[in-house]
């Protein structure tokens, strides 16, 4: 595996690791997320690129679709959150636990 | 909420598990799951209030991760393999990232942490969706790769879906917890015979939903939430509790009752391929559930459970909520043990 290859998956692990431990804001938790589909982008794009898969050009553009909904509706549930608690701390969400 | 919006999001979310379920290029699945969590999320919030709201977001943080690893085993895939369809994975690595990945879309230990608060924080209805519905996509994406996942993996993974299932509904009092748990456990023991023989997987599947459809219509029919709620209806509707006794007793798999069919199905195929200890370890992990089951079934059907006086002097309305399917699920969920050969449709 190349080093462009190690180095953009190290990218998505980063973004993982954020988005799994993330300490008290929300809005971390989404911009790691961000960050791990902006990784795959990288990646789709350099794989059907460097393999001459012309047909798959799209694909990229596709996934940046749903990524960029998929971030609006993280932002309305956080505005949601922010309405009811004023502050978008984790620590907040704990109604629901046994 | 807007009528037009409602239908809106109900025909997404019908349209979303097709999508998954035809496609044949890896893309257009994912794109399925992804349109399948956006139109659920508002479906939870019908009615805003701080647990609905929470729910919500448990939910879209873990699909959206699981969306994500995905995503990328379907790339590393196709770097290794240079085709996106859907058929088994050529990596282990990319396998191994899929099934994690759709282990956290089913709520599969050791995934399995936002499956009852979430189910907790949503109206019964929405629950239903959740618990039904929303199994369908990633099992039958798990059924197209199954030549290709590690077994170790899996069996670790459902073992301890079945154990975490049994030993968490223990403590519980509110029914969508206690249905959550049921769900992880169910999940546990389609997962277990995926790499054996596929079909029963399905016929588990199918007959989970049809057992947690009725249990869920009778708890919608007096809008019980609560164990104490459901021990009061035989002071409003009697004829619910025998009812709400049998589809408890289905779901814990005892027989003459439909239960039993997928599990007797599952322990025969794990037996003949020679692995006796865990269809052992799996069976006698059903009776912790079948312990919490019986004791909702106790304290609604078996006892006249105590209540305050006026309760007992209570006007016995004509009942305006709609009984979708009601007889048709309980009979279906009681009565099919003798049509187990027909399982052979889903081959």
């Amino acid at each position: 595996m190349s080093l462009v290859h190690i180095n953009i998956l190290m990218a998505f692990t980063m973004s993982l690791t954020g988005l799994l431990m993330y300490r008290s804001h929300l809005m971390s938790a989404l911009l790691c997320l961000e960050g791990m589909v902006l990784s795959l982008f990288i990646l789709m794009t350099l794989t059907i690129l460097n393999s001459h898969f012309t047909l798959a050009n799209m694909a990229p553009i596709i996934l940046l679709v749903f990524a960029a909904c998929e971030a609006a509706i993280g932002l309305a549930l956080l505005v949601m959150i922010s309405n009811t608690y004023g502050t978008d701390h984790v620590q907040n969400l704990n109604l629901l636990q046994c | 909420m807007n009528p037009l919006i409602s239908i809106t999001l109900l025909m997404t979310l019908i349209l979303s598990t097709m999508i998954v379920m035809i496609s044949s290029h890896w893309l257009f699945a994912w794109i399925g799951l992804e349109m399948n969590m956006m139109a659920i999320i508002p479906i939870m919030m019908k009615k805003p209030s701080p647990r609905a709201t929470e729910a919500s977001t448990k939910y879209f943080l873990t699909q959206a991760t699981a969306s994500t690893l995905l995503m990328l085993a379907v790339i590393l895939n196709l770097m290794h393999s240079g085709q996106w369809t859907i058929m088994k994975l050529f990596d282990p690595t990319a396998s191994a990232l899929m099934t994690m990945a759709l282990a956290i879309k089913l709520g599969l230990s050791p995934f399995h942490f936002w499956v009852p608060e979430v189910t907790q924080g949503i109206p019964l209805t929405t629950g239903l969706i959740l618990l039904t519905w929303q199994k369908i996509a990633p099992i039958s994406i798990l059924y197209q790769i199954s030549p290709s996942i590690n077994l170790h993996l899996m069996i670790t993974m459902s073992f301890l879906s079945i154990l975490i299932g049994g030993w968490g509904g223990l403590n519980q009092t509110q029914l969508r917890k206690i249905m959550a748990y049921s769900s992880i456990a169910h999940m546990g023991w389609m997962t277990s015979i995926l790499l054996y023989n596929s079909t029963l997987t399905l016929l588990n599947l199918l007959i989970y939903i049809i057992m947690t459809f009725t249990m869920f219509m009778l708890l919608i029919q007096n809008t019980t939430t609560t164990t104490l709620l459901l021990s009061q209806t035989w002071n409003t509707t009697p004829v619910m509790t025998t009812f709400t006794m049998l589809t408890l007793l289905s779901m814990g798999g005892l027989p003459p009752l439909t239960g039993f069919m997928p599990k007797w199905m599952i322990i025969q195929e794990l037996t003949k391929n020679d692995t006796l200890i865990l269809p052992t370890l799996m069976a006698v992990t059903a009776l912790l559930n079948l312990y919490f089951y019986m004791r909702l079934a106790y304290s609604t059907a078996l006892t006249l459970f105590p209540s305050t006086n006026n309760m007992k002097m209570k006007w016995q309305f004509h009942p305006t909520k709609q009984m979708t399917l009601l007889p048709t699920a309980i009979v279906l969920s009681t009565m099919l043990l003798p049509l187990t050969p027909t399982y052979y449709i889903l081959l």
